[in-house]
């Protein structure tokens, strides 16, 4: 206990945010289990999440295509601090596997969770495969987590 | 364009917890302290700069609530967040109002007390449809970067313990730093507790409260305000694009890092960085980044940074001493971060660094690294 005068502060809130026309398109197909990149005319990378401009080359976005639900693992790491949901402010359960996945069809990497937390059996390059939820919302984490195809 | 030095400095004690006194109070102190060093009084200030990462604190509108700290009322002031840039960014927003002949002297003021808020919900809230679900703040993001960086460079484990040695040793020699801890040992770091693979709890940051300030003044009031000038050769600033994802391999490019330093090396005539710095004050979240920026910074070829660290070279009796004050390693009060290695980067010139004093400082470096790869690149000089 602190020998001064503190002031504890706890709120409940909410908030709602416009999703704008690329996310849009890009939800509706994850109701489906596809998935959209945005592809620039400039330098040809294909962008997830797609947005309405390439930063690079500042053209605007609109040719899109396939990607899979599996690629590549280009990062990893075994996260043993749990570190806070943005979304409801509760801490995930550690230990828990995170990588960049490269998913075959697009340029830029999603980050997301793996099923894997073994240090020994994670490696840049591993393939890896979306496991998706049941009952699909059209939100990113329709996809669970990836797992390590082996 | 007018010459601009850093003509004085102020800090609080930085520490887990400074219960003892409010945002206001604390942002006051350094601020008091920096004006006295110039010898001024708060009328003489023209301008404030204040910069904090305000959702860390969950109180909005610091330059109204601790504007008055900083001798704002009545005078322009101004606000800059841009995570850990914020301080060195908010110092360049001060030299570019000198520079413009706008204001003669400029007080800038960086300040954080994590100990108040969420650090880790501020980090949280990003983009609501892509990242949020899977945030993972400073220490995921950084911990999976390391898994590319130590693939292709070569670094390990050991090079990084090395680098978060010297902080702590470095900073039992700098009475503000948080952790100060002389007789750490690298196999005490391989030994703590680990936090997201391969990064331990002492390869991380704390998280402190403090803050910093510097008074900014143009060539005609300069010399008169200071002895010994820290004159700014050259600032630059460059931001990324807004996904993790959008990033190759981060640690190992790091083009915004690599590309500040080109332009700043440019404009101050930076031709063999490890020599033709004296010092130099860098941002390192985390040990690996001291190795990747040792590599983005030219200090090095890429794939040699373990072998500098190894070497001894950027201790303090190295080539070029890096982080003298103890780094971010040592003291990390976010808002305040970036202008703390500015003002440290000055008092290295100004010869006015007491126990971490680096003999014969004329060329310093101040760098700053925000959200996932932006960066600043600050370069001070006797002359």
């Amino acid at each position: 206990m602190s020998e001064h005068l503190t002031v504890p502060i706890e709120m409940a809130l909410t908030w709602r945010y416009a999703s704008g026309s690329a996310m849009e398109r890009f939800a509706a197909g994850l109701r489906e289990r596809r998935i959209a990149a945005l592809r620039c005319d400039g330098c040809g990378r294909r962008y997830l999440p797609p947005r309405p401009l390439c930063g690079n080359c500042r053209l605007p976005l609109a040719e899109w295509v396939p990607v899979a639900d599996e690629g590549a693992l280009e990062a990893w790491t075994v996260m043993h601090l749990p570190i806070l949901d943005g979304r409801t402010g509760e801490p995930r359960e550690a230990p828990y596997g995170m990588g960049l996945i490269r998913l075959d069809g697009a340029d830029t990497t999603v980050n997301h969770y793996l099923d894997e937390r073994d240090p020994e059996r994670l490696a840049i390059g591993m393939r890896v495969r979306a496991v998706w939820r049941g009952d699909l919302r059209g939100a990113m984490d329709d996809i669970l987590h990836f797992e390590v195809l082996r | 364009m007018r010459r601009v030095a850093v003509v004085a400095t102020g800090q609080t004690e930085h520490a887990r917890s400074r219960d003892d006194l409010s945002q206001p109070e604390l942002v006051r102190q350094a601020a008091g302290r920096a004006l006295s060093d110039a010898g001024l009084e708060p009328d003489a200030v023209d301008a404030v700069v204040i910069s904090n990462m305000e959702l860390f604190e969950g109180r909005a509108l610091p330059e109204l609530w601790v504007g008055e700290g900083a001798f704002a009322s009545g005078k322009p002031c101004l606000k800059v967040a841009t995570g850990g840039t914020s301080g060195t960014s908010a110092c360049i927003a001060g030299f570019h109002q000198v520079a413009s002949g706008l204001f003669d002297v400029v007080l800038v003021v960086g300040f954080e007390k994590h100990s108040e808020g969420h650090t880790q919900t501020g980090m949280a809230l990003t983009d609501p449809f892509w990242d949020r679900a899977v945030a993972s703040g400073a220490l995921g993001n950084f911990a999976l970067s390391i898994s590319q960086y130590m693939a292709e460079r070569g670094v390990t484990e050991e090079h990084a313990a090395r680098v978060a040695v010297k902080a702590r040793r470095n900073a039992a020699r700098n009475p503000h730093a948080h952790l100060r801890m002389p007789d750490i040992t690298v196999e005490e770091v391989l030994a703590s507790r680990i936090l997201a693979h391969p990064v331990r709890m002492l390869d991380m940051c704390p998280q402190s409260d403090g803050a910093c300030a510097i008074v900014v003044a143009g060539e005609d009031r300069a010399a008169g305000l200071c002895e010994r000038p820290a004159w700014v050769k050259a600032a630059v600033t460059r931001h990324e694009q807004p996904y993790i994802g959008d990033i190759d391999r981060r640690l190992a490019s790091m083009r915004t890092l690599r590309e500040a330093a080109r332009r700043a090396y440019e404009l101050a005539d930076i031709r063999e960085p490890l020599g033709d710095f004296d010092v130099a004050e860098i941002y390192e979240p985390v040990s690996y980044s001291e190795l990747a920026w040792y590599e983005a910074l030219g200090f090095c070829e890429d794939g040699e940074a373990g072998r500098l660290i190894e070497a001894g070279r950027t201790e303090m009796e190295g080539d070029l001493p890096v982080n003298p004050s103890g780094g971010v390693l040592s003291t990390n009060p976010v808002g305040a971060s970036g202008v703390i290695r500015v003002a440290e980067a000055a008092l290295q010139v100004m010869g006015r660094g007491g126990e971490r004093q680096v003999p014969g400082v004329e060329t310093a470096l101040a760098t700053g690294y925000g959200v996932y790869a932006w960066a600043d690149v600050v370069v001070l000089g006797s002359a």
